[in-house]
C-alpha cells in the first residue's frame, strides 16, 4: 500500500481536445495515462459518495471500462474530470441499486434521494478514520461519516477537486443553487462538528 | 453591530467560500471583516474545516493500477476484434435504403423494357419487385432502429454530460 504523490497529478487535464480525439479511437496507451492520472481522485470521490471502501476498487474498474466503451462521447468541449466522475457516480448508483441497498421502486429521478438513503454497511472504522492524517482531520472523520452522502460529494467535488458550482451541478444533475446549498449545509455541520471537538477538548 | 448582520455576512462567507457570491457582496463582506472579529472568526473556523478535509490521505493499492489497465486492453483487444453490432447494423440499414430506393428507381424508369424482355406482364413484375425488394428493405428500415434502441437500452444509460 503507498499513500499516493499529489504532485504527480498533472499535465492532461489541460488538454481536453486531444483527450477526445485519442478516446474516440480507443487509444488504450492514453487511457494507461489517465488512469495513472486520476486512479486516486476517482477512489477519494467514490469513497465520499458511497462512506466506505468496499466495492470501490470494483466500481473504479468498471469506470474506467466505461470511459473505454463510452469514450466517443466525450467531445472535450468540457474538461475532463466531471464527464469522468458522472460515469462513476451513475456506475455506483446502478451498483448500489443491484445490491438492494436502495429501494428497488426508485426511478432514475430520485437517484439523489437514494444516495441519501443509503446505510452504513458495518461497524468496521470508516474510511474517513482510517485516513486521518492531521488532527483536524480526526475531527472531521466522525462528522464526514455521519453527513449525508450528497452534501460529502457536494463537499470534495469543491474544495478537493476544486470544480467549480457549473461543473459540480452537471454531475449530480441539480440546479446550481441547490449544489451551493449543499456545500453551505455541508460546511456548516463539519464546522460545528470541529468546534463540537475543540470544547470536548 | 446586531446578531442578524453577523449571520448575513456569515452566509455570505459560506457562499464565497462555495464559490457562489457576487463581486459587489465580496467587496462589502471584505470590508466587514476588516473591523469584526467575530466574523472573522467565523472565516478562521470554516478555512480549517477546509484544510482538514484535505487533511484525508486515502490508501491505495498501488496492484489496482495495474489490474484496471490490464482489464482494459483485454476490454480493448475483443472490442476491435467483434466489429460492434451498432456498426454491423448500420451497414445493414445503409443496405436495406438502397434496395428501396434502387428498387423503387428500376421500376419505374425500367419495368417496362424488363417485363417485355422477359415477357411478362409490368403489374407481375411490379408484385415481384414490392414484394422480394421493397417490402423486406422497408421492414429492416424500421426493425433496426428499434433494434439498436433496445440494445443501447440493456447496456446502462448514457452519461448525462459530454
Amino acid at each position: 500500500m503507498f499513500e499516493y504523490d499529489m504532485a504527480l497529478v498533472a499535465g492532461l487535464s489541460s488538454n481536453t481536445r486531444q483527450i477526445a480525439v485519442r478516446l474516440r479511437q480507443g487509444n488504450v496507451s492514453l487511457l494507461e495515462e489517465l488512469v495513472g492520472q486520476y486512479q486516486y481522485r476517482l477512489t477519494r470521490y467514490l469513497i465520499y459518495l458511497l462512506g466506505t471502501r468496499d466495492g470501490v476498487d470494483d466500481l473504479v474498474q468498471e469506470t474506467w471500462l466505461r470511459v473505454l466503451e463510452r469514450g466517443s462521447s466525450y467531445d472535450g468541449r468540457s474538461r475532463f474530470e466531471p464527464w469522468l466522475f458522472t460515469i462513476a457516480r451513475n456506475l455506483a448508483i446502478d451498483s448500489m441499486r443491484k445490491r438492494r441497498i436502495f429501494s428497488l421502486d426508485s426511478k432514475d429521478d430520485d437517484a439523489e434521494r437514494d444516495i441519501s438513503a443509503q446505510m452504513p454497511a458495518s461497524n468496521a472504522p470508516s474510511p474517513f478514520t482510517l485516513a486521518a492524517r492531521t488532527e483536524d482531520a480526526e475531527r472531521l472523520a466522525g462528522s464526514l461519516e455521519a453527513l449525508q452522502p450528497i452534501y460529502r460529494e457536494a463537499l470534495v467535488l469543491r474544495f478537493q477537486e476544486d470544480l467549480s458550482l457549473q461543473e459540480i451541478s452537471a454531475i449530480v444533475g441539480s440546479p446550481v443553487a441547490t449544489v451551493a446549498s449543499r456545500i453551505r449545509r455541508g460546511l456548516r455541520t463539519l464546522r460545528e462538528g470541529l468546534e463540537g471537538g475543540n470544547h470536548g477538548n | 453591530m446586531g446578531t442578524d448582520i453577523h449571520e448575513t455576512f456569515e452566509q455570505m462567507i459560506d457562499e464565497t467560500l462555495a464559490g457562489n457570491v457576487e463581486r459587489e457582496k465580496e467587496e462589502s463582506l471584505r470590508r466587514h471583516l476588516q473591523d469584526c472579529a467575530r466574523c472573522q472568526e467565523y472565516l478562521a473556523a470554516s478555512t480549517r474545516v477546509i484544510a482538514g478535509l484535505r487533511g484525508f490521505s486515502f490508501d491505495v493499492d498501488p496492484a489496482s493500477q495495474a489490474k484496471v489497465c490490464a482489464v482494459m486492453r483485454q476490454r480493448a483487444q475483443q472490442m476491435e476484434a467483434a466489429p460492434t453490432s451498432g456498426r454491423r447494423m448500420a451497414w445493414i440499414s445503409i443496405a436495406a435504403l438502397i434496395l428501396t430506393v434502387g428498387g423503387s428507381f428500376v421500376d419505374l424508369q425500367f419495368g417496362g423494357l424488363i417485363a417485355s424482355a422477359f415477357d411478362i406482364q409490368r403489374a407481375q413484375m411490379q408484385q415481384g419487385v414490392i414484394a422480394f425488394g421493397i417490402v423486406p428493405s422497408l421492414c429492416l428500415l424500421i426493425l433496426i432502429p428499434i433494434l439498436l434502441k433496445l440494445s443501447a437500452g440493456g447496456t446502462g444509460r448514457q452519461e448525462r454530460i459530454r
